[in-house]
């Protein structure tokens, strides 16, 4: 256990932090030239999806949507699944609804224009854009009413170890992993959808799992060595102790990740690649988080906080003591074992 | 058991047989929970506990249709009418031989929410015109007249009224002679209550008795269906309504006429539709997915951690085991649960926090024995010391998870009372592909304790009381002969801290 390195993480934070403040940075650039899609799920509107043969003009497609005055209508084609199946994408904002008539009626006529190309509807989607908001709006409530309850169960759990800052610090990393993902689907170009939700909420759990596990080996260091270690050994030593078990968990999981990514692509169902590659991606950087971003951030912040409140500092260590009564004994014992 | 924090004071041992115990439990509840219990009895096969083919798949992955009904914006429906609609669409979708539907209301803003698959041994299935089907108002009535008798300017709904579907006690189709004459034909047959018997009977003879004899017609909404000439007193309770139908047409009126009419009018806020080729290929790629994938993380767990990572391999194939059997329901009587997209991230993440929960144990142990303990003493204090970090990890995914569950829920389940202070704002259920990742991810996390923890330290433990099972290295500890130099290079060179 202690015959292995103790790396120093905190020494090394200027570079761990830069890294993703970088990446965030040029993310937000990479928004604002090329903008994000949102999924007609979320910002509401109609998108039809026909799959067809042979040469389709997309031009031509846009007038005969227009023609049926449903306002700006874009139209794009790409290829879906397994390559064998060519679609158009038809989509527009009607405030008044799609109902099964009106597509009908539009399948029909487009069918009619197109007669060589053998339209057929694969996928439609009509969403009001006031449940369209409403659905973004709940899953942003969700997300951040799960942020504040796992500030709140850390700062419970860990209060020996100052929990509430911890959690908040906890939470630092999960907002950064969450961002995380919204670099990958910005990167990609791929529209925020329901796949998107679901895939910030799986790095969200696995992230507060891996904070959780490093704050955990804090709080066993922390009885086992009381105060005979500074604030900042104490990090360095459980962030390094964590740091197998981290790589392991996450090379299992994310390999696993990458294989359904591999099988699905090779079987053709590309669809599950909006979410397959966010998730390992996402996966990853919650293991750097816990490990290279809260830690050092919550040390600098105790640092910072005990240099300006010296009587909290000062009752801080009254607590340890009592504490570390019962405990001095154990660290004793576990010492003599570390020297064997 | 208890344990001292360091030295363990009370090992409770666990017997030899315990591993096998173990074992044949998880294997045979993996077995019944993959294939399921089914009885063949000539052509018919009956399933007594469903297996993972019998899973019910979210319409995201086998294609299908979702649309969302709501009330006209100047309507206020009250929550009984919500209801009489909701069960109204029910019928039709029985009635148009959908029987593996899901229907949600949200009282609040007079939503009826309903997702059915595409019905696979339908090849002609045409999901807009059963959309259209379940949203028709469907009042029927019967009026004195023809449109024919409609002045300028004038609709149906001047035509005196006789009766509506409501005087209907139920409505038949029929193959029946034609009036005067030999030919048969397709018709519906409706027996009146009591408070339409009279008034038809009083119309019938009026209308007969006229010249020329009156007519009276039947419409279904504002669609014409039937124009019949009164030509005696009916007064028998007995109408028919005929306009050469084809059999189908027939009992699909007669459906609607016993389905009812509702309470008001449906309109579609929306409307999405998933073909089947997006879907079947995704089932059959991700069982394939899934089983690779599996076989990586068990070469993985062994190769790392070797006897704790093979015995957190079959830990992990009773979770992912038991998290089907959730999901199937197993039991053919009790209801199935959908599975989507996100549901199957959830077990993702679940099988992740398995995963993890091994790792941290198997760590745990190596670290013990590389610091001078005996193996039952290593396995006790590693499981013991690596259980703070896992309980934290899994208590805070089922705070994700019924958060989740509450918020994408149905209004009425547990999760969704809850947490009514914090979704007060939203309507209720928009989006149960969200729910199935909260309920995957709290079944394999509650799952994650019984096999991930306890059923792998019951293995564990009595695994290492065989003799063979003794050598440190099985735990991914140094050999003893290797450890002794290393401890003599350390004395050497002093304590290191």
């Amino acid at each position: 256990m202690n015959n292995k390195k103790v790396l120093n993480f905190i020494g090394a934070r200027k570079i761990l932090f830069a890294i993703p403040i970088a990446i965030v940075a040029i993310t937000i650039i990479f928004n604002c030239i090329f903008g994000v899609q949102m999924a007609i799920e979320f910002k509401g509107g109609t998108m039809l999806t026909y799959s067809y043969t042979g040469e389709i003009d997309t031009n031509a497609v846009k007038s005969v949507v227009e023609g049926e005055n449903y306002g700006a209508v874009t139209v794009t084609t790409g290829s879906a699944m397994n390559g064998s199946m060519e679609t158009v994408e038809v989509s527009f904002s009607s405030s008044e609804g799609l109902t099964a008539d009106k597509q009908t009626a539009l399948s029909d006529k487009l069918k009619e224009s197109f007669k060589d190309n053998n339209l057929d509807l694969v996928n439609s989607q009509d969403v009001n854009p006031t449940s369209g908001t409403e659905f973004f709006l709940k899953c942003l409530v969700a997300v951040v009413f799960s942020f504040i309850l796992l500030v709140i169960y850390i700062a419970f759990r860990f209060k020996k170890i100052g929990g509430l800052s911890a959690g908040v610090f906890a939470l630092v990393a999960l907002v950064h992993d969450c961002f995380m993902v919204y670099a990958v689907f910005v990167f990609c170009r791929f529209p925020i959808d329901a796949n998107f939700m679901a895939v910030v909420l799986t790095v969200l759990g696995n992230s507060i799992n891996n904070t959780i596990v490093v704050y955990d080996r804090i709080r066993e260091n922390r009885n086992l060595y009381g105060n005979s270690l500074s604030l900042r050994e104490l990090v360095n030593m459980s962030i390094t102790q964590s740091i197998t078990r981290s790589v392991n968990t996450t090379l299992t999981t994310a390999f696993a990740v990458l294989t359904i990514c591999i099988v699905c692509a090779i079987c053709g169902v590309t669809s599950i690649m909006t979410f397959a590659i966010p998730m390992m991606i996402g996966l990853i950087c919650g293991t750097y988080s816990s490990l290279c971003i809260s830690g050092p951030l919550w040390v600098l912040w105790r640092e910072f906080y005990d240099k300006n409140h010296k009587d909290s500092n000062f009752n801080s260590r009254k607590d340890d003591k009592k504490d570390g009564k019962n405990l001095a004994s154990t660290a004793v014992a576990d010492k003599k074992k570390l020297m064997v | 058991m208890h344990w001292h924090r360091n030295g363990v004071k009370h090992l409770k041992r666990v017997a030899k047989p315990v591993f096998f115990i173990v074992l044949v439990v998880i294997l045979a509840f993996t077995g019944i929970v993959f294939f399921g219990v089914h009885t063949q009895y000539g052509d018919f096969t009956t399933t007594v506990i469903r297996g993972v083919g019998d899973i019910r798949w979210g319409i995201d992955i086998r294609g299908g249709v979702d649309v969302t009904f709501t009330s006209p914006s100047d309507y206020d429906a009250t929550d009984a009418e919500v209801d009489a609609a909701k069960s109204i669409v029910e019928t039709r979708l029985v009635a148009n031989n959908i029987t593996d539907y899901e229907v949600y209301v949200d009282y609040g803003n007079d939503k009826i929410i309903v997702r059915f698959p595409w019905q696979a041994e339908d090849e002609s299935f045409d999901p807009e015109e059963a959309v259209k089907e379940l949203g028709a108002t469907a009042l029927l009535t019967f009026r004195e007249g023809s449109e024919k008798s409609l002045e300028d300017g004038q609709t149906y709904e001047d035509l005196p009224l006789i009766l509506t579907g409501s005087d209907v006690e139920s409505a038949t189709a029929v193959y029946r002679q034609k009036d005067n004459s030999k030919e048969y034909e397709y018709m519906v047959s409706l027996k009146l209550k009591d408070s339409g018997k009279d008034k038809f009977a009083e119309v019938t003879e009026r209308l007969s008795s006229e010249t020329p004899k009156g007519y009276i017609s039947t419409y279904m909404d504002d669609n014409c269906i039937s124009v019949a000439t009164a030509n005696e007193k009916i007064s028998g309770g007995e109408a028919t309504i005929s306009g050469s139908f084809t059999a189908d047409e027939a009992k699909e009126l007669a459906d609607q006429i016993n389905g009812g009419a509702l309470p008001f009018k449906l309109e579609t806020s929306s409307f999405n539709t998933i073909s089947p080729t997006l879907g079947t290929g995704a089932r059959d790629a991700m069982a394939l997915a899934g089983v690779i994938a599996f076989a990586i993380i068990a070469v993985f767990m062994i190769v790392l951690y070797r006897l704790p990572g093979f015995v957190a391999v079959i830990g992990l194939i009773g979770q992912v085991a038991g998290t089907f059997f959730a999901i199937t329901g197993f039991f053919s009587f009790s209801s199935s649960f959908t599975l989507t997209i996100p549901g199957i991230a959830g077990i993702i993440l679940a099988v992740g926090m398995g995963v993890d929960a091994n790792v941290i144990t198997g760590e745990r142990i190596k670290e013990e024995i590389n610091s001078g303990k005996t193996i039952d003493t290593a396995i006790a204090t590693g499981y013991k010391r690596a259980f703070s970090a896992v309980f934290d990890g899994n208590i805070t995914m089922i705070i994700v998870a019924i958060i989740l569950m509450g918020a994408f829920g149905t209004p009425d389940s547990l999760a969704s009372t809850i947490l009514k202070p914090v979704f007060f704002m939203f309507g209720a259920s928009t989006e149960g592909t969200i729910y199935s990742f909260g309920y995957t991810l709290m079944v394999g996390v509650i799952l994650n304790f019984l096999f991930g923890i306890l059923s792998t330290r019951l293995m564990t433990m009595s695994l290492s009381r065989f003799k063979i099972f003794r050598n440190p290295v099985l735990y991914g500890g140094k050999s003893a002969k290797k450890r002794a130099a290393e401890n003599a290079a350390v004395t050497e060179g002093g304590a290191v801290k």
